[in-house]
């Protein structure tokens, strides 16, 4: 790895340097590549089970984070993601089964479905006021199911299934999912932490904190909106491909499930919205509480609820953000920290 | 004299900016202070803090030698302090008449509530507001966004009297209007100090302070840089207190 | 024929939907708050009404009589203990703790009530209809409508006429200068949102009567009443009822084009509006 301080050479400053990297981040960041790799070797030394299980659980990761860029950054509130996971589905069962084209790269194509829609989608709904963006967003998700249930293309209510992937041996389909979960997270988390730090990260910043201060100084607001809204259409599109692609089958009521809504939200609130660490923690905890009560149905979702509403009324920043407030040691930070080498931190933008 | 208000080393901040460093001030019953300094200075802070619209502690603010610092700002109403805020703040989308109702509507539930009412004997009513500013009888149906400025300025006064208050406070009154209407707005203040309501009268126009108060108090970066009677402040040590001149030296 | 039979079905549909719609203008406007469990609210009062009728033997109007004072009293107690923590500038918990709130409730429902759809026994009155011209036209439906106009009526006089009214405009234009004025912005807040909720409390026992209702219906409310609100304008409480026509209108041509198409057509309708006046029909721009 290589060193991310750099010298801070200004004529007449002290020698600061601007550190944006911290030990706590360098163990994180080390942990994730090596999961990453882990992920990539699934075939040798997981069940097909697990990569299953393991699919899943970074469709959850990679829908959640999408869900934080939106709320906990862009200030857009959405409830209907799975729109974009649905149309990217769809999309990828009419190349793959209907147009023949090989699914594995049909999947990456079938990209353009969600970039495609979530433009105009985007222009409609921006102008609704706050609270009705959110329900706005829905609505364009039932507007998607009604559609695919009635569009003959897709094989109307009853769905399609992905046989053409019995063309290839169980161990090839393993190589493909595991290399497909790899891509989802590099793409999502990787991409979300690369934005973050780059020079959209602190207009991205200013624009969570206060986005009218943001936009007087410049950040355009409006522009930043639209293209994370449609970043996060892509990156839930992919997620919704490859969940789809590895269930074999969709509907129109599997492909546009407002649970998947649900999921994100809970996800992001509880473990900590506007960090990738929250979602982190967020999905860990739900993931294990589905295995664990998931089987008590109905209960498990009423203490998911109140979960929930018990976060926004008491603990807005949810698990991360009680730990960041007691340690001070992001897994990945994204500010900027001023060094004074005689005095150890002076500032530190975040 | 015993202050009707008072202010003990008032603290207020806006997050983690400090914008009033310990002021203390005294209003006396009947009487008129007026609170000059430059832009950003903290007048209209030292207002909010009173009027409880930002956290400040129990002791800083006192009522009747009562401490009120912190007391939701409806509750201050309920108490008798009234507000005549910066930027004038109308229900837009209302007409003259009913942003006037809503204060004698809280008035009146004040009165039923507490029986006989803690507030001022000012006995306001729409009637004495309309002889105070007769344009407002005429524009009763008019939506207040269709007023002009002076015309908008009267229905906040009007708005704040009718809370019948015996602290008055005012926030720049005077801003953007033409010096005819400012005129035909402080000619209002004899009738309301009539009445025995205190008045507060944040001014930018230090003339126009002067000649209307008794006394005087000067801010300057969060602290009063200067108190005493407007009729024997000179220029000179106004024009001191108001830019930090002394301070900067010093 | 066809058509204007459609057309009066629809501005009937409009009737059940302007008592969804009616609360959400309201709490909106005032508190610019959307509560996502809306919609779960009138189903959770549509299932205790059917209890109550089926456990006393309860005609529609005393559930009513019943219905509409508990629908005021919960949404007194969810304004105090929910909503008057997160009301604010940022949309964002608002929407989440009303959120997390429908989930649970709709989970809760469905353990207490099971997954069954159910409905209100009218007894006869939701089989009665009129014929004009060779149209019937259902009693109920009609007295739906001319409730909600009432009501629509009655919270437009409320609003203009009367202290509270006035009260209401004023923390909705500027709670601060409200409070200033002696308005207690969250006492304000909890009748607003009392008075949306117990409008609920009509719809709940009217939906029950209508047609049936199961614990996964409330999403569905939510989204009408919301796409009424919108296609009328909002911030006038006239123009959420007219929203509603102009939805149950579109539901109701769409749904004899072809089955399958009705509720979307509803949807498009509402695209439509935002695509060519986002201000809404009756909404100033
Ligand atoms: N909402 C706010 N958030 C942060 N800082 C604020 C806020 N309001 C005022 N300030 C700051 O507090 C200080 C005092 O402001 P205040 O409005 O009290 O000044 P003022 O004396 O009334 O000035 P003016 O004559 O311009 O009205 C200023 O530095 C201002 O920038
Ligand atoms: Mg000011």
């Amino acid at each position: 790895m290589t060193m991310t301080a750099v010298p801070f050479a200004d004529a007449g400053l002290p020698a600061v340097r601007v550190q944006r990297q911290t030990p706590s981040g360098r163990i994180a960041l080390t942990l994730a590549l090596a999961a990453l790799v882990a992920l990539v070797a699934m075939p040798w030394w997981a069940s097909t089970g697990t990569i299953r299980w393991i699919l899943e659980l970074c469709c959850y990761l990679a829908v959640a984070q999408m869900w934080n860029l939106l709320a906990g950054y862009a200030g857009l509130v959405s409830v209907g993601q799975q729109a974009f996971m649905g149309a990217a589905g769809y999309a990828l069962f009419v190349l793959a089964q209907t147009y023949g084209i090989n699914p594995f790269l049909a999947v990456f194509l079938s990209l353009l479905v969600p970039a495609v829609l979530a433009v105009p989608t985007y222009f409609l709904l921006h102008r609704l006021e706050g609270p009705y963006f959110s329900i706005g967003t829905w609505v364009v998700a039932e507007v998607f199911r009604l559609v695919s249930t009635n569009l003959p293309l897709v094989n109307s209510g009853a769905g399609m299934s992905l046989r053409v992937m019995k063309d290839y041996s169980a161990f090839e389909r393993n190589v493909a999912m595991s290399l497909l979960c790899a891509t989802l997270l590099l793409v999502t988390l990787g991409g979300s932490y690369w934005l973050l730090r780059s020079r959209f990260g602190l207009a991205l910043i200013a624009m969570r904190d206060n986005p009218v201060a943001a936009a007087s100084q410049g950040v355009q607001v409006g522009r930043l909106r639209f293209l994370i809204y449609v970043a996060a259409a892509v990156g839930c599109g992919l997620a919704g491909a490859i969940y789809f692609m590895a269930q074999l089958r969709i509907t129109p009521g599997s492909a546009f499930d407002p649970m998947w809504a649900n999921l994100a939200i809970f996800i992001v609130m509880v473990g900590g919205i506007g960090s990738i660490e929250g979602v982190l923690i967020g999905t860990l905890i739900f993931f294990v509480a589905d295995r664990w009560f998931g089987e008590y149905g109905a209960s498990y979702f009423v203490v998911l609820g109140l979960m929930t509403l018990a976060v926004a009324l008491y603990a807005r920043t949810g698990i991360w953000g009680a730990i960041a407030r007691r340690w001070d040691a992001p897994w990945f930070p994204i500010g900027r920290r001023l060094i004074d080498p005689q005095q150890g931190t002076k500032g530190e933008t975040r | 004299m015993s202050a009707v208000l008072s202010t003990h080393g008032l603290v207020a901040r806006y997050g983690d900016f400090q914008a009033l460093y310990g002021v203390d001030t005294e209003l006396g019953a009947g009487e008129c202070v007026a609170l000059i300094g430059a832009n950003g200075a903290g007048k209209s802070t030292f207002l909010r803090a009173v009027m409880g619209l930002l956290p400040v502690a129990r002791e800083m603010v006192r009522l009747d030698g009562e401490p009120v610092g912190g007391t939701a700002p409806d509750r201050m109403v309920q108490k008798g302090v009234a507000i005549v805020p910066e930027g004038r703040r109308l229900f837009t989308g209302m007409s003259v008449e009913d942003n006037l109702r809503v204060a004698i509507d809280q008035a009146a539930r004040a009165a039923g509530k507490a029986g006989a009412r803690a507030g001022g004997k000012g006995g306001w009513t729409l009637k004495r507001v309309h002889d105070l500013f007769p344009i407002l009888a005429e524009k009763a149906r008019t939506p207040v966004q269709s007023l002009s400025g002076g015309q908008q300025q009267m229905v906040a006064i009007g708005r704040a009297l009718l809370c019948q208050p015996r602290v008055l406070l005012c926030d720049e009154i005077s801003l953007g209007l033409a010096p005819k209407v400012i005129r035909e707005i402080y000619a209002a203040l004899p009738e309301i100090r009539a009445a025995g309501t205190a008045v507060i009268l944040v001014e930018q126009d230090v003339g126009l302070a002067q000649s209307a108060s008794d006394r005087l108090y000067c801010m300057l970066e969060g602290r009063v840089t200067l108190a005493g009677k407007s009729a024997e402040i000179s220029r000179a040590q106004i024009g001191e207190a108001y830019f930090g001149v002394g301070h900067a030296v010093a | 024929m066809q058509w204007l039979d459609a057309l009066i079905q629809g501005v009937l549909l409009g009737g059940m939907y302007a008592q969804y719609a009616l609360g959400m203008a309201l709490m909106f406007g005032v508190m610019r708050i959307v509560n996502i469990s809306h919609g779960d609210l009138v189903i959770l009062l549509s299932l205790i009404g059917i209890s109550l009728a089926s456990a006393f033997g309860l005609g529609p109007l005393p559930v009513l009589v019943a219905l509409v004072p508990l629908a005021v009293l919960i949404g007194f107690v969810l304004q105090k203990t929910v909503l008057n923590r997160v009301v604010g500038n940022d949309p964002l918990p608002s929407l989440i703790a009303t959120f997390g709130l429908s989930i649970a409730l709709q989970n809760l429902m469905l353990q207490i009530w099971s997954a069954n759809s159910r409905s209100l026994p009218g007894y006869g009155l939701e089989s009665r209809s009129i014929e004009i011209g060779g149209i019937y036209i259902g009693l109920l439906p009609v007295i739906v409508l001319a409730v909600a106009t009432g009501l629509t009526w009655g919270l437009d006089l409320m609003l203009k006429r009367t202290r509270f009214g006035r009260a209401l405009r004023a923390a909705a234009a500027d709670v601060e200068a409200a409070a200033m004025t002696g308005i207690d912005p969250r006492a304000v807040y909890a009748l607003a949102t009392a008075a949306a909720v117990g409008i609920l409390g009509f719809a709940a026992v009217f939906q029950a009567l209508r047609s049936t209702v199961a614990p996964a219906d409330g999403p569905a409310q939510l989204i009408y009443a919301f796409e009424a609100v919108i296609i009328g304008g909002m911030g006038s409480v006239w123009g959420a009822f007219i929203g509603s026509m102009v939805l149950g209108i579109s539901q109701a041509i769409g749904f004899r084009i072809d089955p399958g198409f009705g509720v979307l057509a509803g949807h498009i309708v509402f695209l439509f509006v935002l695509a060519t006046r986002p201000q809404g029909l009756f909404g100033r721009a």
